[in-house]
């Protein structure tokens, strides 16, 4: 290898013509490498310092079904500098809130979209507030319109389904039956509605997909199944006593019937239980148009309540002689009684 | 040296391009999630649609739903320019849908209706904000009791339950002026706090001052211009006060600008941010102590780098202490 280089660049280029030593010096005289370096140098140095100073590190977004959006950001700030300002996402700003990393609250000042907070040589703060000004509303449509200065995260509100989006996002999780997408710096528009379905539509996935799960699902379903007809089996015999011919037609109608059969209709039980109170009403209502149950789950998000509020309900139902609680795995099934007018 | 100064240039120009290459890799976007984005809009809508639904709407889904098609026959070929577009035109389509459907439907407006008046979103960000001030408040040890917010959190939310909105209001009124005043008092207890990190900073300051100061008598610059930043200097030193702090520091930096004197501010920055950097290391044990020491000596070398005028070679150690530490960072 060494003896080819002076070939190629040595004497016999010296010799045998000016183009190559044109060619040989073109780099000093053309190109001018140092200039180049130079800028190259300044450009690798500079780079590090410039996209250190208040730049944000991390920013995380939430949005409320009533169309606000909590911002919760931790900006690098300019040790340098006794104050940082902080561009705020909106003019409509509540809750604003400034610490430093230790958690220490920080003095700030917010006028307009700007909020002016004393860091005293601070090199890293965490703000957090809600914003009005990220959100509209046509119809029934949500409009989230964001320009970001850094990639950030979106929690989207429970129940909520995307149907537009003007990017891309970069991930999309669930977190705590929220959507949760990553999305890169820039402008980005997302439209979204409040639906009743489910936000984690099951896709199908061939090379995913997992024989331990089919047992087991083949296996509850086979135990529900034999736990059904076992039931009916029971309700069969016990029917089976009874003298009454007319009872005993009207017991193997019910058996006929599927598990799924319609409840009877709300009109009936709110005529039958006057007293019912009006958001009761609105539960049976529900739970009727989901044919006759419904997970406790479901009601919370349907009536945007907490565990606890929702637990009174039922049991407020349940007293009423109104439904019925099961369990389906591990969770509360609620379910409409079929026997009230017996009871009433 | 032709051929040093071209391996430079070539090291350079490969760190600039896989650092870029880099960037757009962690940008990749998991293209299995956009068909579930898709699909979930496309069983939403198609919940919305039924036979009294106009053309245009039926047309519109139809389109949707071929975009859908295409984009989980791209995902199967791997091409994922042409899945983003596919995502792109459909979530364009069944945004516009949407609207159609909106226009269409006014009357099926009751869930969002419910949700505006239900006040139990702006009661769960008071909590979440009340929550914040709580954790600020144990941080200052500061003996400042909840117990009545506490209590009318626990007021509103029955209300809430009871659907008596008109009292819910009332009482998220009374837990924002209650919050007013908890943040005042905390406010009175960070102020002591504030304060001594104010005169902290000052003192730091100064001696970035004095550095500048000494550097510019070096480097000739006039006496008036010494004397105004020195003059400064006195103030900021007898300053107590965080603001009156704040007030003389933008005077400096106002004179500094005036005669273009901030070319090391970054350096400075820099150097005070390495300095925060440490002691958060030393704090979590990423760093051992040979670690720690040697950064503590590379950046004092730095400081009597910056002290002599010697600003390049500050510079460089600057840079390889900042990589160096990231990695122990990440």
């Amino acid at each position: 290898m060494n003896s080819n280089i002076p070939i190629r660049l040595g004497e016999p280029i010296q010799e045998h013509g000016m183009l190559f030593v044109r060619t040989d010096g073109i780099l000093e005289t053309m190109v001018k490498a140092p200039l180049i370096l130079a800028s190259l140098i300044i450009v690798t140095v500079a780079m590090p310092i410039q996209t250190s100073f208040s730049s944000i590190r991390i920013l995380d977004l939430t949005i409320y079904s009533d169309g606000t959006t909590h911002v919760s950001a931790k900006i690098e700030v300019d040790p340098l500098e006794p104050n940082f300002e902080l561009d705020l996402f909106g003019q409509s700003i509540d809750n604003f809130i400034a610490v430093d990393d230790s958690g220490y609250l920080l003095s700030q000042e917010i006028v307009k979209d700007k909020a002016i907070i004393d860091t005293f040589g601070l090199s890293n703060i965490i703000i957090d507030y809600d914003t009005y000004d990220l959100i509209s509303k046509e119809g029934r449509t949500w409009t989230f319109t964001f320009d970001s200065p850094s990639d950030y995260t979106l929690l989207m509100p429970k129940n909520s389904v995307i149907v537009g989006m003007s990017g891309l996002p970069s991930n999309m999780k669930l977190v705590d039956e929220q959507t949760k997408l990553d999305l890169p710096a820039g402008l980005s528009e997302i439209n979204y509605v409040f639906g009743t379905i489910n936000p984690t539509p099951e896709i199908p996935n061939e090379s995913s997909f997992n024989y331990i799960n089919a047992i087991i699902i083949g296996g509850s379903i086979t135990a529900i199944v034999t736990g059904v007809v076992l039931i009916l089996k029971r309700k069969q015999s016990k029917s089976s006593q009874l003298i009454l011919h007319a009872d005993s037609i009207s017991n193997n109608q019910i058996e006929s019937k599927p598990i799924e059969s319609k409840p009877i209709e709300t009109e009936t039980i709110f005529n039958l239980r006057p007293e019912m109170r009006e958001d009761d009403k609105a539960i049976i209502k529900f739970i009727s148009d989901k044919g006759g149950q419904v997970l406790e789950s479901e009601l919370r998000k349907k009536f945007l309540q907490p565990r606890t509020t929702m637990w009174r309900a039922v049991k407020r139902l349940e007293r009423l002689g109104v439904i019925e609680i099961d369990k389906k795995d591990l969770q509360n099934l609620v379910k409409l009684k079929k026997d009230l007018e017996e009871e009433k | 040296m032709k051929q040093i100064t071209l391996c430079v240039l070539f090291i350079l120009i490969s760190s600039l391009v896989l650092n870029g290459i880099t960037t757009t890799a962690q940008a990749e976007t998991d293209l299995s999630m956009l068909l579930k984005i898709t699909k979930h809009a496309q069983k939403q809508l198609e919940s919305q649609i039924n036979q009294d639904s106009s053309d245009k709407i039926k047309q519109l889904f139809k389109e949707g739903t071929q975009e859908i098609e295409a984009l989980e026959k791209s995902l199967i070929n791997n091409d994922s320019d042409l899945a983003k577009k596919h995502f792109l035109l459909a979530m364009k389509i069944f945004k516009e849908l949407s609207q159609q459907l909106t226009d269409n439907q006014s009357t099926q407006t009751t869930m969002t209706n419910n949700t505006l008046q239900d006040p139990s979103t702006e009661l769960l960000r008071l909590q979440k904000y009340v929550d914040n001030l709580r954790s600020i408040a144990k941080k200052y040890n500061a003996t400042i009791s909840f117990s009545e917010l506490d209590t009318l959190f626990v007021t509103a939310k029955n209300q809430i339950t009871d659907k008596q909105f008109d009292d819910v209001l009332q009482t998220i009124s009374k837990i924002k002026q209650i919050t007013i005043n908890l943040n005042n008092e905390i406010r009175s207890y960070s102020s002591q706090q504030e304060q001594s990190r104010a005169t902290e900073y000052a003192q730091k300051y100064l001696e970035q001052l004095d550095r500048l100061i000494e550097n510019a008598k070096n480097q000739g610059i006039s006496e008036n211009i010494i004397q105004k930043l020195e003059t400064t200097r006195d103030d900021l030193s007898l300053a107590t006060d965080p603001h009156d702090i704040i007030k003389q520091i933008r005077e400096i930096i106002s004179i500094k600008e005036q005669f273009e004197l901030t070319k090391n501010d970054r350096l400075e920055s820099r150097i005070m941010q390495i300095e925060k950097t440490l002691l958060e290391l030393s704090n979590s044990e990423k760093l051992n102590q040979t670690e720690l020491d040697d950064s503590k000596k590379t950046l004092q070398t730095i400081k009597d780098h910056m002290v002599n005028g010697d600003f390049e070679t500050a510079n460089e150690l600057l840079r390889s202490l900042v990589t160096l530490l990231e990695q122990f960072r990440d």
